[in-house]
C-alpha cells in the first residue's frame, strides 16, 4: 500500500522536495492574498464585485517594467519602482470610482458587476495601445536573483522576501484595520453601511478611499509579481479567475478569509497538480461551486440579507 | 411594443442600405486587384506574434506590387480578425467570400482556427493557404486539396530539435508541455522521432500544465524529482518566459538539458535578459547570426529593409521575428502559385500547387511540396547564450533543410487514411 | 401589437433575405441566433430577475448535443437539433437546482462557476468532445446548405422559439416570474412558489439556450469549447443590455444593433474593437439605464418600469 502511494507520489518522502514545494505554494498565496483582499474590500464596503482588479494588478506589472526601464539602473531603484507602481494603479483606480463608480451605486450591483466587466475590455486595449504587444519582463533585483538552500534544496531568494513581505502586509493591514479610526470606518461600513451615513460619516469619500486602497493593493500584487512572472496581454485574465475563486471562498469582505483563502488556495494550486494532474483545472471551480452551495458567503464572510 | 418593432426595423434596414450601397468607384483603366482574405488574430494577446506577421505580408505585397503585380493585377490582402476564436474565423471567411467575393483565403495562427478554416475551404470549395498556424494535421491527418500551407508545420522543427537530441548523451527525457492540440502534437513528434533514432532514451516524466499557467512551481518541484537528464518543452510565449524564470533559480537547467524550440526567439530572449536559458537548444529564426548572413548572403539586407519598414510603421520592436518572414514568405508563395497558374482560377492553381514548385528566399530555399501542399522551408538549430552585455541571443546556428525531416509522402497518406477511417465511424 | 404590424413584419421578413446580398443573410441568421439566445437569457434576467454569468454552458450543451448526435449517432440534424435543447434543459436542470437558491452577486458567481467546469469538461474530454479541436464539418443537409436556405430555417425555428417564449411571458407563470422579481416574499405570501417558479424559468431559459447553440453549431459548421467560455457567457448580458432589459424585444433590437456594429466596426478596427465594445457597455451603464432603445424612447423622461 506504501508501495503503491510512494510510487504514484515519488515526491512524498522526499522530506526537503516538500517544504520547498510547500513555501512556494505560500509565495503564490502571498500575490493571491494581495489582489484577493483588495477585492474583497472593495465588495465589503461598496459591496460593488470590481471584476476590473485583475486588470489592475496587470497595469501595476506593466507601470513596474516601465519604471525599472526609465529609472537609474541602480540596485535601489527596483525598491523604488515597487514603491510607486502601485500608487499608479491607486491613481487609476480612484479616477475610476470618482468618474464612474459614483453614478452607479445606488444602481442594481450586477449593472455594476457589468461596469467593471466593461472596464476590463477597456484597460485591456489601452494597455495594447500604450506599450504594445510585445512580452516584458522585469529582472529580479540582483541581490535575489539567485537561491538559497534549504534543506539542501535550491529555493529562489525572490520568493523570501515575498515570504518575508507576507507577514508584514498581513500585519499592516491588520493595523490599519483593527487599529485606526480609519480601518474601525472601513469595518463598520462592511456591516451597515446606511448607519453609518447616518451617524455623519462621509460615505462617499470613504468609498473613493477605499477603492484607491483596494487598488493599490491589486497594483503592488501586480508590482510584486513580475519579476516572477512574464508581464503580457492576458495577465489579468488569468489573476482575475483565480482571485475570484480566493474571495468566494473566503468570504467577500472579510480580510481574515482572503488570507486564509488564499493560503488555501495557493497551496492546493501547487500540490494540486502533483496530486490530482488530470482535474486540478477543474478542482478549484468545483470547489468554488461546493462553497457558493454549502455556504455561500464563503468561509469567513457574512450571510447576505 | 411598436418601438421594438421600429428600432429592429431600422436596423435591417441599415444593415441593407450598408450592404447595398455601391462600393467605392474605381477608375476602369485600373486593373482588378487579386483580392486574398486573410484572417488572423490582431486583437489580444496574439498580436505579438500577429503584427510582424502582417508587416511581413505588407512588405512582400508592397515589393510584389511595385514589381508589376501578379498577372498585371495588384495583389491586396483584405484583413479580417478572428479574435483566435474558429467560429469568427469561418465567419469571415464566408464574409470575404460572399460579400468581398475575393481569390482566395489566407490566414490563421491558432491551430484550431487554421482546422475550421480548412474545413470550412473544402465545404465552400475556395483555396485556403494556411500561413502561420503550426499543427500538422492541416495539410496532413486532415488535408485536402483546398487547403496549402505555406510554413513550416510543427513536425519538421521539432524533429531536427530531436535530431539534436538524440546526439546527446542523454537516455532520460521529460516532458512539460501546454495542455491542449499544438502541445500534446510537439511532444508525440518529438518523442516518437527521438525513439526512432535513438531507442533507448526513456521518457521519466510527462507534465501538461494548462495553456497559459502562470505558476509552475509544482511542475518544477516534479521535475527536479524526476532524474531526468533532458527536458522538451513546447511551452511558449509569455508562459516559456514564465516557465525559465520561475524554473532558473531552482536550479533546473543545471540538472537537465533544456530543448526548447520557441525559447530562441527574440520574443522570449528580449524579456528574458539575464535570466535566460543559457544552453538551451532551441530552433530559432536568428536573423542577426553571422553565420546564417554568410550562407545567405541576401538575408543581411532584407533584415535591414524589413526594420525600417516595421520603424517606419511604428512597430515599437521593429526587428525581423520569425513571423515577419513566415507573413513575407506567404505573400511570395500565394504571388507565385497564381503565376504559375497563369490565372486566378482555384481548381488552375490547385493544378500548380498539387505539382509543388520551389523558391528563394533571402534564409534560403522553400520547398513547397506537391502531395500535400506543404511548405519546406529551412530549419535552424541554435544554443542560447549570453553576450558580452548580458543579452541573450542563439548562436552555433546549424542549419536542416525542411524536406529531410519532414513526413514523406507516403506517411501523408498512411495519415489521412487513418484519420478517415476514424471519421466514418 | 396589431396585426397588421405583425403581418408587415413577417412580410418584411420574409422577403428581405432574398433582397439582400448573400453575406447579410448570413449576418441576418446571426442576429437570429444571438436574438434567440439573448431573449432567452433575458427571461432570466429581465423578467426573473436573476442575471446569470454563465449561460454559455447552456448555449454550449446545445451545441455538443446536436453535434455529437449527428457524428457519434448518426443522426439526421433536424432530428438532432431538436433534441439539442432538451440536453441543455437537463443540464440547466440540474445547475440550476443549486444556482437558484442563492441570490444577486452569489447567483452570478455559482453560475459562472458551473459555466467554467462545463468548459473545462469540454476541453478536457477530447475522446468524447474532440478538446480543443472541436467538431468539425458539421453542415446542415443539402437543402438547408446555402445562406439563404439556412437564414429561412433559423428565421423560422427561432421565430416559432420567440413565439414561444413570448406566451410563457404572458401567461400567468409569467406574471408569477415578474411578481417575483419584484418581491419574492409577498410572492411566497401570496402562495408563489418561488423556488420552484425560478427553477422553472432557468430551466427555459437553458432550453432555449441550448436551441440557439444548436442552430449555430450547423450555422458555423463547428463547434469548440470556448462556445462555454466566459466571453460567450457576456455577449447575451451585452445585447440585453444595448437593448434594454425592460422589454420583451428589447434583445432582438439589441442583436440587430451589436451585430451591425461588430460587423462593421470590428472589422475596420479589431485592435480597437475591444475598447469600443468596453466604452459602449459603460457608457450604456452610466448614462442609459433603458438601453440604446431608451435613447430612441426619451419622449417623456420617466423612469418606466416593466411591462
Amino acid at each position: 500500500m506504501l508501495d503503491a502511494v510512494t510510487s504514484l507520489f515519488p515526491w512524498i518522502t522526499n522530506g526537503p522536495l516538500i517544504v520547498v514545494q510547500v513555501m512556494s505554494g505560500l509565495s503564490v498565496a502571498m500575490f493571491l492574498f494581495l489582489v484577493s483582499v483588495g477585492m474583497s474590500l472593495i465588495f465589503g464596503v461598496t459591496r460593488i464585485v470590481n471584476l476590473a482588479h485583475g486588470s489592475f494588478y496587470m497595469v501595476g506589472a506593466y507601470l513596474m517594467v516601465t519604471l525599472v526601464e526609465t529609472l537609474p539602473q541602480h540596485a535601489a531603484m527596483f525598491w523604488v519602482a515597487l514603491l510607486l507602481a502601485p500608487l499608479g494603479v491607486g491613481l487609476l483606480g480612484g479616477i475610476i470610482e470618482v468618474t464612474l463608480l459614483r453614478r452607479i451605486y445606488h444602481r442594481e450591483p450586477l449593472l455594476q458587476l457589468i461596469l467593471t466587466f466593461g472596464l476590463i475590455l477597456v484597460i485591456g486595449t489601452l494597455v495594447l495601445i500604450v506599450w504594445g504587444p510585445d512580452n516584458k519582463s522585469v529582472a529580479r533585483p540582483d541581490a535575489l536573483a539567485g537561491s538559497v538552500r534549504i534543506f539542501g534544496q535550491p529555493f529562489p531568494s525572490y520568493y523570501l522576501l515575498v515570504l518575508g513581505l507576507a507577514p508584514v502586509v498581513a500585519i499592516a493591514l491588520w493595523i490599519v484595520f483593527y487599529r485606526t479610526r480609519w480601518g474601525m470606518l472601513i469595518r463598520a461600513a462592511t456591516v451597515d453601511r446606511e448607519m453609518l451615513g447616518a451617524l455623519g460619516v462621509d460615505v462617499a469619500t470613504l468609498y473613493t478611499q477605499v477603492f484607491i486602497f483596494g487598488s493599490w493593493l491589486a497594483g503592488l500584487g501586480g508590482a510584486l509579481s513580475a519579476p516572477t512572472v512574464a508581464v503580457a496581454l492576458g495577465m489579468d485574465g488569468d489573476v482575475l479567475t483565480t482571485a475570484f475563486v480566493v474571495v468566494v471562498i473566503g468570504g467577500l469582505g472579510s480580510f481574515a478569509g482572503s488570507f486564509i483563502s488564499a493560503l488555501l488556495v495557493g497551496e492546493l494550486q501547487s500540490f494540486g497538480i502533483l496530486v490530482f494532474p488530470a482535474v486540478s483545472i477543474v478542482l478549484l471551480f468545483a470547489i468554488m461551486a461546493v462553497v457558493l452551495i454549502v455556504r455561500p458567503w464563503g468561509l469567513l464572510g457574512r450571510p447576505e440579507e | 411594443m411598436r418601438l421594438r418593432l421600429r428600432s429592429t426595423l431600422a436596423g435591417f434596414g441599415v444593415v441593407a442600405l450598408l450592404g447595398v450601397l455601391p462600393g467605392p468607384d474605381r477608375a476602369a483603366a485600373q486593373p482588378k486587384p487579386i483580392k486574398i482574405g486573410e484572417i488572423n488574430s490582431y486583437s489580444g494577446v496574439a498580436t505579438v506574434y500577429t503584427f510582424p506577421y502582417k508587416e511581413g505580408l505588407a512588405m512582400a505585397t508592397k515589393e510584389i506590387n511595385d514589381a508589376g503585380g501578379v498577372l498585371g493585377r495588384p495583389l491586396e490582402f483584405l484583413h479580417r480578425d478572428d479574435k483566435l476564436k474558429p467560429d469568427e474565423a469561418v465567419k469571415a471567411a464566408r464574409e470575404l467570400t460572399l460579400q468581398d467575393k475575393v481569390d482566395f483565403l489566407a490566414g490563421c495562427i491558432s491551430s484550431s482556427v487554421g482546422l475550421a478554416l480548412s474545413a470550412y475551404a473544402k465545404d465552400a470549395k475556395v483555396l485556403y493557404f494556411a500561413t502561420h498556424c503550426q499543427t500538422s494535421r492541416l495539410t496532413w491527418d486532415d488535408g485536402h486539396r483546398y487547403v496549402a500551407h505555406t510554413t513550416n508545420n510543427v513536425n519538421q522543427y521539432v524533429r531536427v530539435a530531436a535530431k539534436k537530441a538524440a546526439t546527446l548523451p542523454i537516455k532520460k527525457w521529460a516532458n512539460i508541455s501546454p495542455d491542449y492540440e499544438y502541445g500534446h502534437n510537439m511532444w508525440e513528434e518529438f518523442s516518437t522521432y527521438l525513439k526512432k533514432l535513438k531507442p533507448d532514451v526513456e521518457f521519466v516524466q510527462l507534465n501538461w500544465p494548462k495553456l497559459g499557467e502562470t505558476d509552475h512551481s509544482s511542475y518544477i518541484t516534479a521535475l527536479l524529482q524526476s532524474g531526468a537528464e533532458g527536458l522538451f518543452s513546447s511551452v511558449w510565449g509569455a508562459q516559456s518566459i514564465a516557465f525559465v524564470k520561475q524554473a532558473r533559480p531552482f536550479g533546473l537547467f543545471e540538472k537537465m538539458r533544456f530543448v526548447a524550440p520557441s525559447v530562441g526567439n527574440p520574443d522570449e530572449l528580449d524579456p528574458l535578459g539575464k535570466e535566460a536559458p543559457v544552453g538551451a537548444i532551441a530552433t530559432p529564426f536568428a536573423w542577426y547570426d553571422a553565420g546564417l548572413h554568410k550562407r545567405h548572403p541576401k538575408l543581411e539586407a532584407w533584415t535591414k529593409k524589413y526594420t525600417e519598414w516595421a520603424t517606419a510603421k511604428g512597430l515599437k520592436d521593429p526587428q525581423p521575428k520569425l513571423g515577419a518572414s513566415w507573413g513575407y514568405a506567404s505573400a511570395y508563395i500565394i504571388a507565385e502559385a497564381i503565376k504559375r497558374a497563369k490565372s486566378t482560377d482555384t481548381e488552375k492553381v490547385i493544378g500548380v500547387l498539387s505539382e509543388g514548385f520551389e523558391m528563394d528566399f533571402p534564409w534560403g530555399k522553400v520547398v513547397m511540396r506537391g502531395c500535400d501542399q506543404q511548405a519546406l522551408p529551412p530549419q535552424w538549430l541554435g544554443v542560447v547564450k549570453l553576450d558580452a552585455q548580458g543579452k541573450p541571443f542563439a548562436t552555433d546556428i546549424e542549419e536542416v533543410q525542411g524536406k529531410e525531416v519532414a513526413r514523406s509522402c507516403e506517411e501523408v497518406k498512411d495519415l489521412r487514411a487513418a484519420a478517415a477511417a476514424k471519421q466514418k465511424k | 401589437m396589431t396585426s397588421v404590424r405583425w403581418l408587415v413584419a413577417l412580410v418584411v421578413l420574409l422577403v428581405l433575405p432574398l433582397l439582400l446580398p448573400s453575406f447579410l443573410v448570413v449576418v441576418m441568421t446571426e442576429i437570429a441566433i444571438v436574438a434567440l439566445f439573448a431573449t432567452a437569457f433575458n427571461l432570466l434576467m429581465g423578467f426573473g430577475g436573476m442575471v446569470s454569468f454563465g449561460h454559455a454552458a447552456y448555449f454550449a450543451l446545445g451545441a455538443y448535443a446536436a453535434a455529437l448526435l449527428v457524428k457519434q449517432a448518426a443522426w439526421p440534424m433536424p432530428l438532432a437539433l431538436a433534441a439539442s435543447p432538451f440536453v441543455a434543459a437537463a443540464g440547466a436542470l440540474f445547475f440550476g437546482f443549486f444556482i437558484v437558491r442563492l441570490t444577486h452577486t452569489y447567483f452570478a458567481m455559482l453560475s459562472l462557476a458551473f459555466a467554467q467546469i462545463v468548459f473545462t469538461v469540454v476541453f478536457k474530454w477530447k475522446s468524447l468532445t474532440g478538446g480543443d479541436d472541436g467538431i468539425l464539418n458539421l453542415w446542415p443537409p443539402p437543402a438547408l446548405k446555402s445562406p439563404l436556405a439556412y437564414c429561412y430555417f433559423t428565421f423560422a425555428v427561432a421565430g416559432l422559439a420567440m413565439l414561444a417564449l413570448r406566451a410563457i411571458v404572458d401567461s400567468p407563470f409569467g406574471y408569477a416570474l415578474r411578481a417575483i422579481r419584484e418581491n419574492p416574499r409577498r410572492a411566497r405570501f401570496i402562495g408563489v412558489n418561488v423556488r420552484r417558479h425560478q427553477l422553472f424559468a432557468f430551466v427555459l431559459s437553458g432550453f432555449f439556450s441550448g436551441l440557439a447553440g444548436g442552430l449555430f453549431a450547423f450555422f458555423n459548421g463547428s463547434v469548440f469549447p470556448d462556445f462555454a467560455y466566459l466571453n460567450k457567457s457576456f455577449e447575451p448580458l451585452v445585447v440585453v443590455l444595448l437593448g434594454g432589459v425592460q422589454s420583451f424585444f428589447g434583445p432582438l433590437a439589441g442583436a440587430v444593433g451589436f451585430k451591425v456594429l461588430e460587423t462593421f466596426i470590428a472589422r475596420q478596427w479589431p485592435v480597437y474593437w475591444p475598447l469600443f465594445l468596453g466604452s459602449a457597455v459603460v457608457l450604456v451603464v452610466v448614462a442609459l439605464p433603458q438601453g440604446f432603445v431608451g435613447l430612441l424612447q426619451r419622449r417623456s423622461w420617466r423612469i418606466r418600469t416593466a411591462r
